[in-house]
């Protein structure tokens, strides 16, 4: 219970921290929270915005959850992302089924790269997956400016996805389907986590893998699926995103989503369930600061700046802590 | 074509002026124990904070202590975590990050909005240029190797990364010679992104270290942490980048941007050369 | 030299030291004993300033150096380099100080830890458990040091559980129990039973020697042949169902290194492992290596199991706990608020229930009150006699004999042959330090 509290309390911070800051350059805080709030909630029109940010801040934070709890840093979620997507850019012609598959799998795939070295060459996954980010966001400004420009090629983007491959929305609402496939990743995710045996595995490997070891677990393959997970996750986020809200590709595809999923995850204290609150909770700070700027002119960065303080936040109550 | 190469070398040198310092700011830290994944932001901080004192002041060299202020700033709210909490050092490195991303894009724009930017960026000599390339190439690197281990102090710094019980058992502070090897990091790294915004680039620009912190990091794995390392990896990356730049400038088009991915693959083949058999200090990353 | 008055430490709920009041004078050599968690070490490092008291005083005159059990060296510096760490100016103990401390035997580590501590010239030098990585033949030589910077001066306070020892060298022997000074006495007046019933408060019952005639032998079950590897060189040894075999030697002579390869975690450079059936392993770092302290005692027991259901694994680790008597609030509760005896339980609880045909038990009792280890050694003999083949790496020569058929001794990767415990008696000290 106390953790909740904490969690909720860092939430609140950051946002108040923000109003301070704000406010140090001149702007009035309560204008300020007042654009925040109905920016985000204040209409279905914001509140529709916020969810439809939320959904690939859920799952890029589960893709968090799944590597850190295993004890793996995939700080690649960017890359995954963009990966995803551009394999489902790819599928897309197959119908969204086949495109959502070929992103988890793309994910999964540019997530074992970093997989492959730690185990073959000792590269620490940290570093890995930080390169083969700005490796992906590169291969993406190429493909929009190159090979996959759109037809008229006058901006870097590629052409609208074809329509069989976009997803529905629910009724009577400008929402996609993601939202369902999205929260049915957490729940599965939390199964998986607590009600199977691989989960079992991976959160002893997480905690203590020499342990684990002993106990006669092969902790690296352990940590090798548990990245390959963790990147369909991220891969599929980015699937979602094209097929249901851009419908296209350009250069500021992912614009901080696999990033920002790690805020998501510890603000969730790694638990899968509460990776849907803490979406929401970021997805409303992102939406709030997309308003920002555009009533107040406040650059919208101040919404990574909150991601850092409910990190640091939750960090000083020591709250947050990989092996708890 | 060989021209082209040739011409692009001493480019090359001096772009790889603010990676070298981050390097060897770096290999300070983590000898200390301590992994700095926030170097990324501290840079960047830096790289504002040296454009927004050289527009407030009109002197470049205000500038340049701007960024090293700046990266201080970074470097104590690390330190309090890290060193002070005890908190884990990746997450709050990202953490840093994240924060230095925000901060800076904010603050960014307001001046934008302000009137700090209405006449030109101050720009670094030629000279100044030249002196910070010497520093980064010459100077530090001889005054890193003597002081880490030709000193008592390098000695013991040393052992806080291989064994910080013992260190403390022996009577001296880990957290005291942690913090000072962190702060002279933030000096180096302060001169970096002042050297990125106000030598190399004309101002700030959104996310401009584009990873450099990054790519750092891969180098000090790959020097072996030690300072020999340092200059020849990062020799190698900025030879990697000459052969980049010569080939953006020969070829155009689409080519330009599966180009720009060079450092971060070359850094990538990198970590995969060496990184696994050697021995990193063995305390390296315990709060 | 050293007056401690009225001296308490409080850990949580734990009283370590309990209104202790000693005085030390210079060149003396005072033995302290008691068990392990009777308060000794906590009440030399409040001695040493290294932590704080909760009341009482200390009074020192000069400084005090603390010799701890874990090594403070650094692994990767030289001999050289270390003793400059520590601002020792006297010339190094060992030859060629150019070399690196992760390649010096035990024996001259501890060395080099010595001559640390002797070398800032303290008038209190404490030394705990020094003699348990060392041979008999290295311990006569720190004895004779001891003696030396007495008779020059310094006080020395030896903490040790091996009382033999104590009595020849100290002078005045200071016996702990759960925190308190319960004995304060001579070498001359006490004999080492006595102590020993000081320690312990009881009488220890002496556990039932095996004899040779006991094993009824089955099958081959475990079978090294010329194991080689880093630190352990053509290794070879046999076990049979039915049989305890041990092998022993000071910490550090290459036992991780086979536990580790017998568990499969480390890759033999050279040789062969043949185990016929199961093979249940207790790893030698409990603590680290033993269970993850975050999960739950079910989880924890879980762990190696085909197949996971959370109600099933509940259940059957509330059979455990019963059968083991495990001191413990449930299944549910964390593996890591267990005591140290309780925790070796619920590893040989896991390890044993699968009935493996072959038992790896590393260090099995270490750190553990005499109860535990009594229900530790009435498990494994248990196990063997239900057919399984029992190896134990141990240091603790005492629970080597109590166990075993038969003793190999362990020095620098190589065993000496099999022996019964009658022929290991005489020479296992020998073979200890390397003389055969």
């Amino acid at each position: 219970m106390t953790r909740f509290a904490i969690a909720v309390g860092a939430a609140v911070f950051a946002v108040v921290l923000l109003a301070i800051v704000a406010a140090m350059f001149g702007h009035d805080p309560r204008q300020l929270l007042a654009i925040l709030i109905e920016g985000s909630v204040g209409s279905p029109f914001a509140i529709q915005g916020t969810i439809k940010k939320s959904v690939p801040l859920l799952l890029t934070g589960l893709s968090v959850v799944i590597a850190f709890r295993a004890g793996v840093w995939n700080i690649g979620g960017e890359g995954q992302f963009i990966t995803g997507a551009l394999a489902a850019f790819l599928a897309a012609p197959m119908g969204w089924m086949a495109s959502l598959l070929a992103a988890a799998i793309a994910g999964a795939a540019w997530a074992s790269i970093a997989s492959l070295m730690r185990f073959w060459r000792g590269a620490p996954e940290v570093l890995t997956t930080i390169l083969l980010n700005f490796t992906a966001l590169h291969l993406l400004g190429y493909a929009v400016n190159g090979p996959l420009q759109e037809r008229g090629a006058q901006y870097p983007q590629t052409d609208s996805v074809p329509g069989g491959a976009w997803l529905g929305t629910i009724e009577s609402t400008d929402l996609h389907h993601g939202a369902i496939i999205a929260l049915a990743m957490a729940i599965a995710a939390w199964w998986l986590l607590y009600r199977t045996r691989e989960g079992l595995r991976l959160r002893a490997t997480g905690f203590n893998p020499s342990a684990s070891a002993w106990a006669g677990i092969r902790v690296n393959a352990q940590i090798a699926r548990a990245m390959a997970f963790s990147g369909a996750l991220a891969g599929l986020a980015g699937g979602i995103e094209l097929l249901g809200v851009t419908h296209r590709l350009f250069e500021r595809f992912a614009a901080g989503y696999g990033y920002s999923g790690i805020a998501v995850a510890l603000l969730a204290q790694l638990h899968p369930i509460g990776t849907a609150a803490s979406a929401l909770f970021f997805g409303a700070l992102v939406t709030g600061a997309g308003e920002l700027q555009r009533s107040a002119g406040i650059s919208s960065s101040v919404a990574v700046f909150g991601q850092a303080v409910v990190i640091l936040t939750l960090i000083v109550f020591g709250s947050f802590r990989r092996n708890d | 074509m060989i021209e082209v190469i040739a011409q692009a070398i001493p480019l090359a040198i001096v772009a790889a002026v603010p990676l070298l310092l981050a390097v060897e700011g770096e290999v300070i830290v983590q000898r200390g124990g301590i992994i700095n994944l926030g170097i990324e932001g501290m840079m960047l901080t830096a790289a504002m904070a040296a454009v927004a004192g050289a527009q407030a002041s009109g002197s470049v060299l205000a500038g340049f202590c701007s960024g090293i202020a700046g990266a201080a700033a970074i470097a104590i709210l690390f330190g309090v975590f890290t060193i002070h909490l005890r908190a884990d050092q990746i997450v709050t490195g990202t953490a840093i990050n994240f924060l230095a991303l925000g901060v800076t894009g904010f603050v960014y724009r307001e001046m934008q909005q302000g009137s700090l930017f209405v006449q030109s960026v101050a720009h670094a000599s030629a000279r100044a240029q030249n002196g910070v390339v010497i520093l980064a190439w010459i100077v530090i690197p001889s005054a890193l190797a003597f002081g880490l281990w030709k000193t008592r102090s390098g000695l013991r710094l040393r052992a806080c990364g291989e064994n910080p019980e013992a260190v403390t058992s022996s009577g001296a502070s880990v957290p005291m010679h942690r913090w000072a090897a962190l702060l002279i990091e933030a000096a180096l790294v302060g001169l970096a992104g002042a050297d990125l915004s106000l030598a190399l680039s004309t101002g700030f620009a959104e996310n401009m270290t584009a990873g450099r912190g990054f790519i750092a990091l891969s180098i000090v794995i790959f020097g072996r942490w030690k300072v020999r390392g340092a200059l020849i990896g990062t020799a190698l990356f900025g030879a990697a980048e000459a052969l980049q730049f010569a080939l953006q400038a020969a070829t155009s088009g689409v080519q330009f941007h599966l180009l720009l991915a060079v450092p971060y693959v070359v850094t990538l083949l990198i970590l995969c050369g060496v990184a696994g058999r050697v021995r990193a200090p063995e305390a390296l990353g315990r709060p | 030299m050293l007056r401690l008055a009225h001296v308490t430490k409080r850990f949580g709920a734990t009283l370590a030291v309990d209104d202790v009041s000693l005085d030390i004078g210079p060149g003396e050599i005072v033995g302290l004993v008691g068990e392990n968690g009777a308060g000794k070490t906590t009440l030399m490092r409040m001695a040493a300033g290294e932590i704080a008291t909760d009341s009482g005083t200390i009074d020192v005159e000069g400084t005090v150096e603390l010799v701890h059990q874990h090594f403070m060296l650094v692994g990767d510096f030289t001999i050289a380099e270390n003793l400059a760490l520590w601002g020792v100016t006297s010339e190094s103990p060992l030859p060629d100080p150019s070399r690196k401390v992760n390649d010096l035997s035990v024996g001259e580590k501890a060395n080099l830890e010595l001559a640390k501590a002797i070398g800032r010239n303290p008038r209190l030098l404490i030394l705990d458990e020094p003699t348990s990585v060392l041979t008999p033949v290295e311990t006569d030589e720190l004895f004779r040091v001891m003696r030396e910077i007495a008779s020059r001066g310094t006080a020395v306070v030896f903490i040790s559980h091996k009382l033999p020892e104590v009595l020849a060298i100290a002078q005045r022997i200071v016996v702990m129990r759960r925190g308190k000074i319960v004995a304060l006495t001579t070498a001359a007046e006490m004999t080492a039973a006595q102590l020993a019933e000081a320690m312990m408060g009881t009488m220890p019952s002496g556990a039932p020697a095996v004899s040779a005639g006991d094993a009824r032998r089955g099958r081959r079950a475990l079978h090294l042949s010329s194991l080689t590897g880093a630190r352990i060189d053509h290794v070879t040894l046999t076990v049979h169902q039915n049989e305890i075999v041990a092998i022993v030697g000071v910490a550090g002579n290459g036992q991780d290194e086979l536990a580790a390869m017998l568990r499969g975690l480390v890759k033999p450079k050279s040789g062969a492992i043949e185990i016929s059936g199961s093979v249940g392993h207790i790893p030698p770092d409990r603590t680290r290596d033993g269970l993850v302290a975050q999960m739950t005692i079910a989880e924890n027991m879980a762990l190696p199991s085909p197949r996971w259901s959370r109600a099933a694994a509940i259940r059957h680790a509330a059979q455990l706990i019963e059968l083991y008597s495990i001191r413990a609030r449930g299944p549910l509760q964390r593996a890591g608020g267990l005591s140290g005896g309780n925790q070796q339980k619920v590893i040989l609880a896991r390890e044993l229930d699968r009935r493996p045909e072959v038992l790896v038990a590393s260090e099995p009792t270490r750190g553990l009150d005499i109860e535990s280890t009594r229900f530790v050694h009435a498990q494994l003999r248990a196990a063997a006699a239900a057919g399984a083949a029992v190896l134990v790496i141990t240091s603790d020569l005492d629970e080597a004999f109590a166990l075993a058929h038969a003793i190999q001794v362990i020095y620098r990767g190589r065993l000496s042959e099999r022996m019964s415990a009658g022929e290991a008696a005489s020479r296992v000290g020998g073979l200890m330090a390397g003389v055969a």
